[in-house]
């Protein structure tokens, strides 16, 4: 239905938020800082200063974040490869996620594990393996035992649109439904699993529907809103809590990188890639914050300003981080 | 005509001129159609034979081996690939449980003839999981062949003799060759033996077995140790299951001194069986101990370079080896 736009009302400001300027203002943070860090891993692996490979989640932010940002310190993630900036949301120094893409003895596994596939036991973010989905089942597991102990703490595990096509993906969920596991599962659908486009992947066209074979609530929201994700997770978290059981929340976005910093990604089309662009999580929530007079150039500046500081110090940090000793290898096998 | 190509091109070329020549032969599996696979060893296959024969998979290992072993119920001859060895888990049941019994369980009614393409291997900086060798889960299988070539000749016969062959196979493909291996590869088609393991350098002081990334890491150290005046024999496996027990009998009855060199773990490791085999036929001819250079029982391959370095055998290590059995 047309209507014709009343001037007045066109310049009437923006309905004031359901949300407190405090949380608004730290979503929007975070954002930037998953942002800024993930571009600086980037330059920093481009550069030759660490091995292995790195991938970039830049352009889905708003699922990162959103997933994540109402966890608190006892809770827990179970991060997948492209899930760095998860720990960076649940409160993982910087200073230890820049150690990590070095492989030096600061970062949290002393070296162990690859760049990307990072973990903080202390705040309860499991290393991941690289095997899609593992981390699906391990999180499950976790969600079981806490739920055994009468604790009212949550599982927060994220994946790709690509997992969702293994059996483990199914295997997890089934279980959780039958035993209402504390559980949100976050998939971040970025439409590509490496090359392979979802057509290839699923018949589905949304993949909070996997939900349903599995008797559990199943959530699709625009993964670029980061309002959207923050309430659809905040929400899925309150009812795990409460013992009602898992949900899938399915983020639509994209990944504006290659599969990681290898890949030069030809087999998208720039088109995609364009209109995406396009859909950035981040000016977007900009322009929400702006229109509720929360956000101008200046605090823009300041917030990155800060940001840009942090990664300094932590990049100088793993720079003078030693390597561990060769013999280090032999240690963390037997208990 | 010969001329000097990659490993990588080598299996490149099999899979293009098998799919030529039969119409039955198709692949899938994860990034291998659009993509042109991880590493590209399956480039211009989908522009040429299309999406048909070509598949990009769901990512999903069981579906990948399983659909690929009811393939070729119905005739065709699937050569379906794992990205990386380190992500065959889903598979296993597949493999073990089906492809390898199917002849077995049904006393010859089935056979199942597949291909299993894996990319393994360490010393890449691929850490934990892009790193690792699992070619002994599947050799103490009977019933699936398990072949680990080391050259860009054997690469491409062996391709080429594994897909016209009637058994289940496991082509593992050390990534770390892919683009260093380089031989003299004819542009025909031709097969090489998937029963017979190959000598690479003759010898009269010592055996050497190793097969893989290994196998030219050993014919460094083995040209070095040479002109030190120790002459070693350089037995290539090519193939872990079954194993060529002749070929490596025949040559430590010869050099009455044996050294096993492999990347994979030691416990448990195809050197365990090679050390069991000698121990059965060659007793007697042994000068001294059977001795191994493996990778430590760690998970392979931690990830921060010095970890990396600790883990792979290097010319150094097998060298260290070599003078310390000569030296017995
Ligand atoms: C079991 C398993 N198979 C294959 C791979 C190789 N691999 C790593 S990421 C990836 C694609 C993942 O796609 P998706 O789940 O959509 O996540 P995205 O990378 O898009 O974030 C593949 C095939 C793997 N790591 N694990
Ligand atoms: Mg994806």
């Amino acid at each position: 239905m047309a209507t014709k736009v009343n001037r007045a009302t066109a310049v009437r400001e923006a309905p004031a938020s359901r949300h407190s300027p405090e949380l608004l203002l730290g979503l929007y943070r975070m954002m930037v800082k998953c942002r800024m860090c993930d571009e600086k891993a980037r330059i920093l692996f481009k550069q030759g200063k660490y091995a292995g490979n790195f991938y970039s989640n830049v352009g889905q932010e708003g699922g990162e974040v959103g997933g994540a940002f109402s966890l608190r310190k006892d809770d827990w993630v179970a991060p997948s490869h492209r899930d760095w900036t998860s720990c960076i949301v649940k409160g993982a120094p910087l200073k230890a996620c820049f150690a990590q893409l070095y492989g030096k003895t600061d970062s949290p596994d002393r070296g162990k594990s690859t760049p990307a596939h990072m973990g903080y036991p202390e705040l309860h973010i499991i290393t991941p393996a690289s095997t899609i989905a593992a981390q699906l089942m391990i999180g499950t597991g976790v969600a079981w035992g806490l739920k055994r102990q009468g604790k009212d703490s949550v599982v927060v595990s994220y994946c790709g649109d690509g997992a969702t096509s293994i059996g483990w993906f199914h295997e997890a969920l089934n279980f959780a439904g039958v035993h209402k596991l504390p559980m949100l599962y976050v998939v971040q659908n970025n439409l590509w699993a490496e090359s392979v486009p979802l057509r290839l992947q699923t018949a589905l066209t949304d993949l909070s529907d996997r939900a349903k074979g599995h008797g559990i609530t199943g959530v699709s929201v625009d993964g670029n809103d980061i309002l959207a994700v923050y309430e659809a997770a905040t929400k899925a978290i309150a009812r795990a809590r409460a013992g009602q059981g898992p949900t899938v929340l399915e983020c639509k976005t994209y990944r504006w990188y290659g599969h990681s910093e290898i890949d030069p990604a030809k087999y998208r089309m720039p088109e995609e890639l364009a209109e995406w662009k396009k859909k950035d999580p981040i000016p977007r929530f900009e322009k929400y914050l702006a229109d509720r007079k929360l956000l101008n150039d200046q605090i823009k500046k300041q917030v990155r300003d800060e940001i840009t500081h942090e990664i300094d110090q932590a990049v100088e940090f793993a720079e003078n981080s030693p390597y561990p000793a060769p013999e280090e290898a032999l240690e963390h096998i037997w208990a | 005509m010969a001329r000097t190509i990659t490993f990588i091109d080598a299996i490149n070329e099999a899979l293009h001129q098998e799919m030529e020549r039969d119409s039955r032969v198709c692949i899938l599996g994860e990034d291998l159609g659009m993509g042109g696979g991880v590493f590209k060893a399956t480039a211009g296959l989908y522009q040429k034979f299309g999406e048909e024969r070509v598949l990009d998979s769901p990512l999903a290992e069981g579906i990948i081996i399983a659909a690929a072993i009811g393939a070729s119920l119905v005739g065709y001859r699937p050569v379906p690939e794992i990205q990386f060895a380190d992500f065959i888990g889903d598979a296993v049941d597949p493999i073990l449980q089906q492809a390898a019994k199917l002849r077995y369980r049904s006393a010859g009614g089935y056979s199942c003839p597949i291909t299993i393409r894996v990319c393994w291997g360490g010393g890449t900086g691929g850490g934990l999981y892009h790193s690792q060798e699992n070619t002994t889960w599947f050799a103490h299988e009977p019933g699936i062949r398990v072949l680990a070539p080391s050259t860009a000749y054997d690469a491409k016969g062996m391709l080429i003799a594994a897909i016209r062959d009637e058994n289940p196979v496991l082509f593992f493909e050390h990534k770390k060759l892919y683009r260093t291996a380089k031989s003299e590869v004819p542009e025909e088609p031709y097969t090489v033996s998937l029963d017979e393991a190959a000598v690479r350098r003759p010898g009269r002081d010592m055996t050497v077995l190793t097969y893989g990334y290994m196998a030219s890491v050993v014919m460094e150290a083995a040209e070095e140790m040479a002109k030190r005046g120790v002459e070693a024999e350089v037995v290539d496996l090519r193939t872990l299951a079954p194993l060529d027990k002749r070929t490596i009998v025949e040559s430590v009855r010869k050099t009455n001194r044996c050294l096993i060199v492999h990347e994979d773990t030691k416990t448990l490791g195809i050197g365990a069986e090679l050390s069991a085999i000698l121990n059965e036929e060659a007793f007697d001819d042994l000068d001294a101990p059977i001795m191994r250079v493996t990778g430590p029982d760690i998970p392979p391959v931690p990830f921060s370079p010095p970890l990396e370095k600790f883990f792979m055998v290097d010319k150094d290590k097998v060298m260290a080896g070599m003078e310390k059995l000569a030296g017995y």
